[in-house]
């Protein structure tokens, strides 16, 4: 079981920089898990953790010890990859076994516990009723199991998991994120997981890191990734409905502190909170505006108005999220999604009130477009 | 807009694949309805019929109860929007749009018009000069959409529209999809695979499964009364949990492992003759009642095992005390996540309990 260390790693190819300057740490038994979009760099983070690409600059720690010259066979990681590479020739259960016989393995193993290893893992992953076949007989979601299953049949120092799951279809997803779950809380070993499925990040680790553009945007339990994004890109990328973000202007008269976006939004901030929108805003002209953000199952629609604070926009548009219905409103340039309560139904362009908790707001500064489009 | 019928239709391929076997189900005119089911249930030749694009083997379709079999796809006037968009790649965006009116000689005012009204309502407007090259692919299936909308079809299409997208822009579409269709008063068939998709947008579902209808009904019909195992099993994620069970009495069922035995009582009724019979009980994750304190009369002492948080909510994998063989999934709201090894208590309500027999159908009529 190792502990895992990037110290200002940066990679190169050529002039493009896929990683820049990313540094964590991985602690023994840790769930780490890096989640970002497609082009992030996090595949890229896991080939430099393998050996199979060398950084630019920047060092590797495996408990300490800097394993930048270590060639892949000697850092002891087991590697599962989202293309599942496996061997045509051989059977499921070979294949899941070849990591046990590779020459290479101080370890060896008599056949009797062979074979339990392998049918516990394929247990574990659903997948006993295909050890006999052969991959060409698989289909995508099978084989990725497979794969995933030879990455995890032995007890490396790390296991580095890219994208294990993507191509399982909706269920079997949620039942093998359950199934790994166990397994590594069974395991005990150091698992770095590369996804761009929050829910797998969120269900599965015990650290998150956010990566976006080759840089790390937030590190922190799923959780506080959740609840406290520290950028409006993290608040985006995790979380569905999608949180809501527009920018607002700080308005200070008589000593209270206003946010206005737009005609109709208009809300008296608490003491506090004024503070930490002032402490985010930028210039625009003459005005100082902060980006906001709220989750939609913090906004509480109603036909009555509800606090001081309360404003009116028309519907736009109902639909359904997993929380319940989903009421959509037009909020400047960007759409405001709001759960509202089962059986509850208002027309279209029908005004309510909407009232947000102002104990869930949260303020960014600006690093992205939310403009729809 | 129409009403249309799908009557005792079937789709025989060559070499006598059947893809679609006597399915019969109506879509009211306004209606918004999903045909859902997984890869292989023949979704997509029943769309394929109905859009007049293949032939059909056997039985009615009918527009307003007029069969239309014979029709072609735009005498049926039918939109149709894939998940390729298939812009055509020389023309402006506008001009994309106009197509279909001017095909139809429309007069140059009222293509303007329509353009414009359209292009208004998908957030289309800064980009009308453009060519589609230059277009994200978001921009490029609004287009497509704007494109099948703006000639007022009698039957609006969608076939996976927007299964592609990432979340943040898919919760953005399923709001604009919606408000189009409650604007233009269209009638909607929407083909997914998607379960949550479907269960998002549409008001009404047809569940296909091998060619064969399996269910029809509003979506809280078909989330509280599924007709069968794969109708349970398919809609709803996480998926509804399967557990051994026993009938006790018309009005109970049990669960058991050697001596332990936990009775639950039952709101339907099963008949008398399926007593002493060997049954699975489903119980969907989102449906049990999870409390720290043991607050309601009949509920189970269980211990947390497992804790998958997920943001607006958290899936908890619970074993029951007595009988330690038994897990469920149970869902609970995300900020109040507990503690692995957290002693719970479970609730199973009598009315979230279905039944299935050994052939996997659900075992009682009503409750």
């Amino acid at each position: 079981m190792a502990e895992v260390r990037l110290e200002n790693v940066t990679k190169k190819y050529g002039r493009k920089t896929a990683v820049r300057e990313v540094s964590f740490e991985c602690k023994e038994e840790e769930f780490f898990s890096i989640i970002g979009p497609a082009g992030a760099g996090k595949t890229t983070i896991l080939k430099i953790l393998a050996g199979i690409e060398k950084v630019t600059s920047g060092t590797i720690y495996f408990n300490d010890r800097p394993v930048n010259e270590l060639p892949p066979h000697e850092r002891d990681v087991a590697m599962a990859f989202e293309s599942y590479n496996l061997y045509p020739h051989f059977s499921v259960y070979d294949n899941i076994a070849f990591p046990l016989r590779a020459p290479k393995r101080t370890e060896s193993l008599s056949p009797q516990d062979e074979r339990q290893r392998v049918e516990e893992i394929a247990e574990f992953l659903g997948i006993t009723s295909l050890l006999d076949r052969r991959p060409v007989q698989l289909s995508g979601g099978e084989k990725q199991r497979v794969s995933l299953a030879r990455a995890m049949v032995r007890k490396p120092q790390v296991y580095l998991l890219d994208e294990p799951i993507a191509h399982l279809d909706a269920r079997l997803k949620f039942s093998t994120q359950t199934a790994l779950k166990k397994l590594s809380r069974q395991l005990g070993t150091t698992i770095i997981y590369v996804t761009h499925d929050y829910r797998e990040a969120l269900g599965l680790s015990d650290r998150v890191a956010v990566l976006r553009k080759g840089v790390i945007e937030q590190i922190g339990t799923p959780e506080e990734v959740y609840h406290t994004p520290s950028t409006d890109f993290v608040a985006r990328f995790i979380g569905d409905p999608p949180v809501n973000l527009t920018d607002g202007q700080i308005v200070t008269k008589d000593n209270k502190t206003f946010l206005v976006a737009g005609d109709d939004f208009t809300i008296q901030l608490e003491k506090g909170l004024a503070e930490s929108a002032k402490g985010r805003a930028w210039q625009e002209g003459d005005k100082r505006v902060v980006r906001c953000g709220i989750r939609s199952s913090h906004i509480t629609v109603s036909r009555d108005k509800i606090s001081d604070n309360s404003f009116q926009l028309p519907v736009y548009a109902i639909a359904r999220s997993p929380q319940g219905p989903l009421c959509t409103f037009e909020l400047n340039d960007s759409f405001l999604q709001a759960n509202i309560d089962q059986g509850i139904y208002y027309d279209m362009s029908e005004k309510v009130w909407l009232d947000l908790d102002q104990d869930h707001l949260l303020f960014f500064e600006k690093t992205m477009d939310i403009s729809k489009k | 807009m129409s009403k249309v019928t799908i009557d005792r239709v079937s789709k025989t391929y060559e070499g006598n694949v059947e893809a679609v076997r006597e399915v019969s189900f109506s879509c009211e005119d306004g209606q918004f309805l999903a045909i859902l089911g997984p890869s292989g249930s023949g979704k997509s030749s029943m769309l394929r019929m109905i859009a007049g694009l293949e032939e059909i083997t056997g039985g009615e379709i009918l527009f307003d109860g007029k069969v239309v079999n014979r029709l072609t796809p735009s005498q049926r006037n039918i939109a149709l929007a894939f998940e390729s968009y298939a812009l055509y790649p020389l023309m402006t965006i506008y001009e994309n749009i106009a197509f279909p009116l001017r095909a139809r000689g429309l007069k140059r005012s009222e293509v303007e018009e329509k353009v414009a009204f359209i292009a208004e309502e998908l957030d289309l407007v800064d980009i009308l000069k453009k060519k589609p090259s230059s277009l994200s692919g978001g921009h490029q299936q609004r287009v497509s959409l704007a494109r099948a909308l703006v000639r007022e079809p009698n039957v609006t299409l969608l076939d996976e529209p927007i299964s592609h997208m990432d979340q943040r822009v898919r919760a953005e579409m399923r709001a604009r999809i919606r408000r189009l269709h409650d604007g233009l008063h269209l009638t909607t068939i929407y083909v997914t695979h998607d379960q949550a998709e479907a269960v998002s947008l549409c008001d009404r579902l047809a569940v296909l499964n091998f060619g064969e209808l399996q269910q029809i009904g509003t979506v809280h019909e078909i989330w509280n009364q599924p007709a069968n195992r794969f109708v349970a099993t398919f809609v709803g994620e996480p998926q509804m949990n399967f557990l051994d069970g026993k009938i006790e009495s018309p009005r109970e069922v049990s669960m058991a492992a050697g001596e332990r035995k936990i009775v639950l009582p039952y709101a339907g009724s099963v008949d008398r003759k399926y007593v002493g019979s060997e049954i699975t009980i489903g119980l969907r994750p989102q449906q049990i009642i999870l409390s720290m304190k043991k607050e309601n009369e009949g509920a189970i002492a269980s211990t947390v095992e497992l804790i998958e948080f997920q943001g607006e909510n958290a899936i908890l994998t619970v074993k029951l005390s007595h009988i330690e063989s038994i897990e469920v999934k149970v869902v609970i709201p995300g900020e109040k996540v507990g503690q692995i090894g957290e002693s719970v208590w479970l609730k199973f309500s009598p009315d979230i309990i279905h039944l299935f027999d050994k052939q996997s159908s659900i075992l009682h009529p009503e409750t």
